[in-house]
């Protein structure tokens, strides 16, 4: 019987459920002592004086890390731009960067010890606000800017030299102001997308220690633990195989555990203590430490009276905070999709990513994606309104379809878009152009709406498998792929086991070691299943095919007439005529003993031309279709979501259920954003870093109807078809929603999000103001 | 300084000696080294660190070790007997309804709670009973299924939870 299509219990689902589940947090080390860290309380400063004499001789304090300890030293680090101390030396750029840390026996002992630092600050005029950002005069957040050794050159954004716009990303096609001039109408709209929290319920946590021949240990929360090993190689001057990066579980990232985060800082405590050093943030520093990057969207579209969208351009200003990390390529990412999943002739697509004082981002769900979804989906509807079209046949008289080439550049395979949209407004009952009639505004109104999105992955990306059969049949994957909460252990081991005829329950599958485990780039970009699924699967088909040549001699039959099932290698049609797993290890050793090895490393091939903006942009794509339905109240402003429905291509679901729990986490996550959800800042002060004042949702926010559905349109390169999941569903949840309240208003458009009710009321309020 | 504390936790009666300021749930996971009650938040709203005190769930990052003098503190580890799984985890198990797991013990720990106290809940109490634990993965519909299957179960009589063999 196959294994895959079929929901297995997962793997990871007894420790999970006994509090039995180890993460980084948990691990306690002989001689272990604690972090804390000393923050900035200014957005922008010269750091004038630092003294940590008090704080050395606390009772209890092991060591303590000023910029005193980097004189001469190597201390910057960043995946794209090396931009990052590990501690500040002359100057803080943001509230809450890192000043000094104290590693205590107790962690009380520490804070109290941060308490004893004194500094002095000189401020500095700092800038919150990214197009302020732009601006000629505007105070400059870094004055130099040392290019990552690792940069990659087909990563299709420009660097800029100076001045605080990071990275431009740039395509075009045809040509827009012939475009706009054959045009029957114009429409032009800012959209914008607040900071918002990836709020990971486990904060980032790190455990790092030195083994007396001089190679580093680390144990990170973190979603890259290959890119984490090669970076600190760099950092300490030391060889990949001095490094070792373990990830146990991880609860929840979502991106913002992606590349170093606590890992240099820890590590150079721990060197300097002569012991394990554990360092796990508290929720307040969480929210100091990553967070999405906020966006301001201008987008222009001109259309042909029957709909047909003839030109469109974009420019997306995107708010890295004070530190790159890899913020340029999310604001690439954005921008590469930035005219949506729609055949435009005309397109001019253009993103900037611009250094703020404010807290650094980290590739938070969508990548970037959401930002430009929220501003073209929801300009479609209003489109549809103008010209009295059902928005449902606006978007599928422009979608996309298969074999499309898109404005990257690529050749669009497995689309099942218009597929999707068609479920989605099915499912909601959707009723063409009557959603958008005139509505009066009292009590409480309703409405539907939809939206439609396209996503890049990573590409290029690698991801390396090496498979082991044991002489009993049983089999472990090893595998840098992270176990985030997406079940990535239980649909390996299903590919594995489907590969090599085993029972799913004889496959295992490690937490990442890197002196043990091979490369993987990244559990992110929802590639897992694609790029590590593949490599795992070629890596089970290499010892497959050991196991067929040596029942081909053993059972003296042709290759092609072997099958493997249920641990049996047997002759199709003749079930008699088999052998076990261990008859062949006897057969190849002369004992059930030893292992079958197959390794394979899967690279995708790609990459966008930074002049272009063009190339092969994405290893596969993903697309997704929303419905949603509202229920405004028009006296105090409140959105209640009545209904919301996904629908995601999965292309393959090896795990049907992991794949409605991925795409249900997406929902939910974004009808956070879209209602609620924002990082509110004065002067560059965060004022709710904290649940009490950043709630993320709970299960009353939950719609109570709330449908996730799967199409599925095989991907040639995907193992057994399968594709990325994790994202999909994410970007078109607020423009669908916004769609919603929309409708639900008789055409009022809101361009911000969150969809505040304060916000809500002053749209209602200036209707009625103006029509009574 | 510290102070001597009388409790039960997990069946075990304890006379630990505690720091004045040291909560609850620093007591569980550095002095017990019960890493199964999490903190997500460290200020009662997520519920990562539900655990039951006198049977009734309690935030434990914001109890402070002294207020469980003479009281009984129950925590995740304390459900399962050997291999028999309490009928909340086995739920929870089915139904899937978990992802990351770090949010997992406490919202077991509150359905725990939710179904001592109420054991047919509506769904809508069963929403306003666990909107004090966040799931950041959105796993709430198989949370919702799970909990609604023990409430079915225990009102047929089928499940009771484990109970530890006679010492």
């Amino acid at each position: 019987m196959s294994k895959l299509g079929i929901n297995v219990t997962r793997v990871d689902g007894p420790a999970k459920i006994r509090g039995w589940a180890q993460y980084t947090g948990d691990i306690e080390l002989p001689g272990m002592v604690y972090a804390k860290v000393l923050r900035s309380t200014h957005p922008h400063a010269r750091l004038a004086r630092l003294d940590a004499s008090k704080a050395e001789k606390f009772p209890g304090v092991v060591a303590v890390l000023t910029r005193d300890d980097f004189a001469g030293q190597k201390s910057t680090f960043g995946s794209v731009v090396k931009d990052q101390g590990i501690v500040a030396t002359e100057r803080v750029r943001y509230v809450g960067d890192v000043i000094a840390a104290v590693a205590a026996e107790e962690r009380d002992i520490a804070e109290e010890a941060v308490d004893l630092i004194e500094v002095e600050y000189e401020p500095l005029p700092a800038v919150f606000d990214p197009v302020e950002a732009m601006k000629p005069h505007a105070p400059i957040v870094h004055n130099e800017r040392t290019k990552a050794e690792s940069f990659p050159s087909k990563s299709g954004f420009r660097l800029e030299a100076g001045g605080n716009v990071l990275s431009v990303y740039h395509v075009e096609e045809g040509d827009v102001g012939v475009g706009f001039s054959e045009s029957d109408e114009i429409f032009e709209d800012v959209y914008s997308s607040p900071k918002i929290q990836h709020a990971h319920l486990e904060p980032h946590s790190a455990v790092a220690y030195w083994e007396p021949s001089g190679k580093l240990v680390v144990y990170s929360s973190t979603q890259t633990p290959s890119a984490i090993r090669a970076q600190l190689a760099e950092l300490f001057d030391l060889s990949q195989s001095k490094v070792r990066v373990i990830v146990p579980y991880v609860g929840g990232g979502y991106g913002a555990k992606t590349h170093l985060r606590l890992e240099p800082l820890v590590a150079t405590l721990a060197r300097k203590a002569h012991r394990p050093v554990q360092w796990v943030l508290t929720r307040e520093e969480v929210f100091l430490t990553a967070h999405c990057q906020a966006a301001v969207v201008k987008i222009k579209t001109g259309v042909k009276r029957d709909g047909t969208i003839v030109a469109r351009q974009v420019e997306g200003v995107y708010d890295a905070g004070a530190f790159a990390l890899t913020s340029t390529n999310t604001a690439r990412n954005g921008g590469e999709v930035s005219g949506g999943p729609y055949r435009i002739k005309h397109q001019d697509l253009k993103t900037y990513c611009v250094y703020t004082n404010t807290p650094p981002t980290g590739p938070y769900r969508g990548f970037g994606v959401p930002q430009v979804c929220w501003a073209y989906e929801s300009q479609m509807d209003d489109i549809a309104r103008r010209l009295g079209m059902d928005p449902l046949e606006l978007r599928l008289k422009n979608m996309v379809q298969e074999g499309d080439v898109f404005v990257t550049g690529d050749k669009l395979i497995s689309v099942g878009l218009s597929n999707c949209l068609k479920r989605a407004a099915e499912a909601v009952g959707w009723q063409g152009t009557a959603e958008q009639a005139p509505r009066v505004l009292s009590g409480k109104v309703r409405g539907k709406g939809l939206a439609v999105m396209i996503k890049t992955t990573m590409t290029p990306s690698n991801s390396s498998a090496l498979v082991r059969l044991n002489a009993d049949g049983s089999a472990v994957l090893l595998t840098s792929s992270v176990e985030i909460g997406q079940g990535t252990q239980t649909s390996l081991a299903q590919i594995v086991a489907e590969e090599l005829g085993l029972a799913v329950e004889r496959v295992s599958v490690t937490f990442p070691d890197t002196d043990v485990t091979p490369f993987d780039q990244s559990t992110s970009s929802s590639r897992t299943i694609f790029t590590m699924g593949s490599a795992a699967r070629q890596a089970a088909n290499q010892i497959r095919q050991q196991l067929l040549e040596i029942g081909a001699k053993v059972l003296e039959a042709d290759i092609d007439d072997l099958q493997v099932v249920d641990g049996f290698l047997e002759v199709k049609g003749v079930p008699e005529k088999r052998r076990s797993i261990a008859q062949l290890f006897q057969a190849k050793y002369g004992a059930a003993v030893g292992n079958m090895v197959g390794s394979y490393d899967k690279q995708t091939t790609g990459g966008l031309d930074p002049r272009t903006g063009k190339g092969k942009g994405s290893a596969f794509f993903f697309m997704s279709a929303c419905a949603a339905e509202v229920e405004v109240d028009t006296e105090t402003g409140k959105v209640a979501v009545q209904q919301v429905v996904s629908v995601v291509d999965a292309g393959k679901a090896i795990n049907p259920q992991q794949c409605h729990l991925q795409n249900e986490g997406s929902m939910i996550m974004s009808l956070g954003s879209a209602l609620f959800e924002e990082m509110v800042f004065d002067n560059g002060q965060p004022i709710n870093s904290t649940f009490l004042e950043y709630m993320p949702p709970s299960m009353e926010d939950h719609p109570r109807q709330f449908q996730s559905l799967l199409v599925e349109t095989p991907h040639p390169e995907g193992p057994f078809g399968a594709k990325g999941i994790g994202e999909a569903g994410l970007g078109p949840v607020e423009p669908a929603i916004g769609n919603a309240v929309a409708n639900a208003l008789g055409g009022i458009r809101f361009k911000d999000l969150p969809l505040r009710p304060d916000r809500i009321l002053s749209g209602v309020g200036s209707v009625k103001g103006k029509g009574g | 300084m510290k102070i001597e504390i009388h409790t039960v936790v997990n069946g075990r009666e304890l006379q630990p000696a505690v720091k004045p300021n040291q909560t609850l749930l620093e007591f569980l996971r550095d002095e017990l080294h019960l890493k199964g009650s999490m903190e997500g938040c460290g200020v009662g709203v997520c519920g990562s660190c539900t655990v039951l005190v006198d049977g009734r769930p309690v935030s434990s990052c914001l109890v402070l070790a002294t207020n469980i003098e003479g009281k009984q503190v129950a925590t995740i580890e304390s459900l399962a007997v050997g291999d028999e799984l309490d009928p909340v985890q086995q739920a929870f198990l089915e139904h899937q309804a978990f992802q990351c797991g770090y949010c997992t013990p406490g919202m077991i720990m509150a359905t725990k709670g939710l179904l001592s106290s109420n054991p047919q809940p509506t769904e809508d109490e069963i929403r306003d009973y666990l909107s004090g634990n966040i799931c950041r993965c959105g796993t709430y519909a198989e949370v919702m299924a799970a909990v609604k299957s023990v409430s079915e179960k225990l009102a047929m009589n089928l499940t009771s939870p484990p109970t530890a063999p006679p010492k």
